[in-house]
């Protein structure tokens, strides 16, 4: 009979307040959406680094025709410099930093950058003495990257020696910053979404004065009389996460799903259903603000 | 049932109290007129009864308990054991007669066949039946306040308090509310009813308690009320 009674409490409340009520889902809707990108993003770095970290490596760039630096001045790599390098990166000085070497050849080379450049016209005039062969070295520790640099970098027949994790950092940074961005409006836009729930309880509050006025005087418990307010705040604040929830998805599955991991297949892409392990973290976040807002206002406002 | 120990309410330091240090017992069963001039106090010492307010001195026992040492999450429990109706019955409006009586026993969880069975049973014992499903509007000044009152008795409380129940209502109505509060009464219910009406203190021959400025001046068993000539405030 209680829990009928708070339910049908309930949908009056939010029958009565109906715009009130849309402007607190379409608030933690927006603000939760925020929320969830930031989440979303930081997923995209885990599982990049996750994906790249064992991948990339240090990579020997040896000379090709027109190479400038100045171990290049001699012109291509011989076949002699590239054993002497090959030689000291398998030697025992530099074993304890580096786990293992492959080479890429020129061919190989131009195969991959064909694999990458599938779609576009660069790749029909580009031919493999354009572009360098190298020695791709992973290390043990990823951070060593200078021990191998200042060892190679000015040897005779080495044209650059290039930290590609270093380019991924710098790529994740980007990312952090747009993720704390999206951080930053979520957190404006949960302040909005705190005080409009305020309000609109407050509201409610004031046009059911005389229920709760006489649900004192007969001596409904505080549960009782408070419950309905409480649950209007927080079922409006539950719609606008599974909105975010919603929109985050349709956002995973068509923009990151359908369009970016077309367009550069080599990523690795957070997959849809890793999306949907945010969906109880919003849906509790949105919970939690609704519950703790309209708890701090009746306190105020609902006298028991 | 109720009883005010040297109890001295007061809201604002700067005026004189709204209740001076007042002592009072009223029993089981007893009816008791609170009479007095407007601003006399009346109210206040209903307000303490129910907890609405704590007194700023002295102790207020309810059922033998002081109600200073009821915890916030009790008083519902306090309140349940008594009813209260006001001057402005305070319905819902748009509930009908049976809903504004069945609210008071949805908000402490009464099962749907306990209400369906005591509310009609209520109602006629206030003199409405077969107005069930009127909404309040259609309702004259005495009706609405017996629903009120039906609402305040549905749940049989052992104290009734009237906070001047017949103040918008024309003589003869009164007299009606009167009967049923004096049947509710005799049924065992503690009514304590505040009120300035003279014909009704009068024709009832109850006992009457006087305020002035807060404090107790009279205290007659079956009183009438004295001339609100020298109750005028100072
Ligand atoms: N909530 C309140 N705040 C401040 N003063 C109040 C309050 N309620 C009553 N008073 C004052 O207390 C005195 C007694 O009021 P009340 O108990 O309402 O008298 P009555 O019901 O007999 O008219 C009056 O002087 C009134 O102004
Ligand atoms: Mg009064």
């Amino acid at each position: 009979m209680r829990l009928a009674f708070i339910l049908s409490e309930i949908g009056s409340g939010l029958r009565r307040n109906l715009s009130m009520v849309i402007s607190v889902i379409l608030v933690t809707f927006i603000s939760l959406t925020f929320v969830g990108a930031a989440g979303l993003l930081q997923l995209q770095i885990n599982q990049m680094k996750g994906y790249w970290y064992d991948r990339v490596q240090v990579a020997v760039f040896l000379c090709v025709e027109n190479s400038t630096s100045p171990s290049c001045a001699a012109g291509p790599v011989t076949e002699e410099q590239r054993d002497t390098i090959r030689g000291m990166l398998e030697s025992e000085t530099f074993t304890p930093y580096v786990a293992s070497v492959e080479y890429e050849s020129q061919d190989e080379a131009l195969g991959h950058f064909q694999d990458q450049f599938a779609n576009s016209p660069i790749v029909d005039s580009v031919t493999a003495d354009q572009l360098p062969e190298s020695f791709r070295v992973n290390l043990v520790d990823p951070e060593k990257y200078e021990v191998i640099n200042e060892a190679f970098s000015s040897l005779p027949g080495v044209d650059v020696v290039s930290d590609q994790r270093e380019l991924l950092e710098k790529v994740f940074s980007v990312m952090n910053r747009a993720s704390l961005g999206a951080l930053l409006v979520a957190g404006v836009m949960t302040v909005c979404a705190i005080l409009l729930i305020a309000t609109t309880i407050r509201l409610s509050a004031f046009s059911r004065r005389r229920e709760t006025g006489i649900m004192r005087l007969v001596g409904a418990s505080k549960a009782v009389i408070q419950l309905p307010f409480i649950l209007e705040g927080v079922i409006a604040a539950v719609v606008g996460a599974l909105l975010a929830s919603g929109a985050l998805w349709g956002m995973s599955r068509f923009v990151i799903g359908g369009w970016l991991a077309r367009e550069y297949p080599e990523t690795a892409f957070i997959s849809d259903q890793q999306v949907l392990l945010l969906v109880p973290a919003l849906i509790l976040l949105g919970a939690l603000l609704a519950g703790v807002s309209s708890l701090l206002t009746l306190r105020r406002y609902v006298k028991v | 049932m109720i009883r005010f120990e040297n109890v001295t309410k007061v809201y604002d330091a700067k005026s004189r109290p709204a209740l001076d240090s007042v002592s009072l017992e009223v029993d089981r069963s007893e009816f008791v007129f609170l009479v007095g001039a407007s601003g006399s106090g009346k109210s206040t010492f209903i307000r303490l009864v129910l907890k609405e307010d704590s007194a700023s001195r002295g102790a207020v026992y309810v059922a033998g308990q002081n109600v200073a040492n009821i915890p916030s999450w009790r008083v519902p429990r306090l309140r349940r054991g008594i009813g209260v109706v006001f001057q402005d019955f305070r319905l819902l409006p748009n509930k009908t007669v049976f809903a504004n009586v069945a609210f008071a026993m949805q908000v402490i969880g009464k099962s749907r066949a306990v209400i369906r069975e005591t509310v009609p049973e209520v109602l006629k014992t206030v003199g409405l039946e077969g107005k069930n499903n009127r909404m309040p509007h259609e309702l004259s000044g005495g009706e609405q306040q017996r629903v009120a009152i039906a609402r305040a008795i549905v749940n049989r409380p052992g104290i009734l308090l009237a906070d001047e129940p017949t103040g918008n209502l024309d003589p003869t109505t009164s007299m009606g509310i009167m009967k049923v509060l004096d049947r509710i009464n005799s049924n065992g219910t503690t009514v304590v009813m505040a009120t300035h009406d003279d014909d009704i203190v009068n024709t009832m021959r109850k006992r009457v308690v006087e305020l002035r400025n807060g404090a107790v001046v009279r205290d007659d068993a079956q009183g009438i009320y004295i001339g609100e000539t020298e109750a005028v405030a100072e």
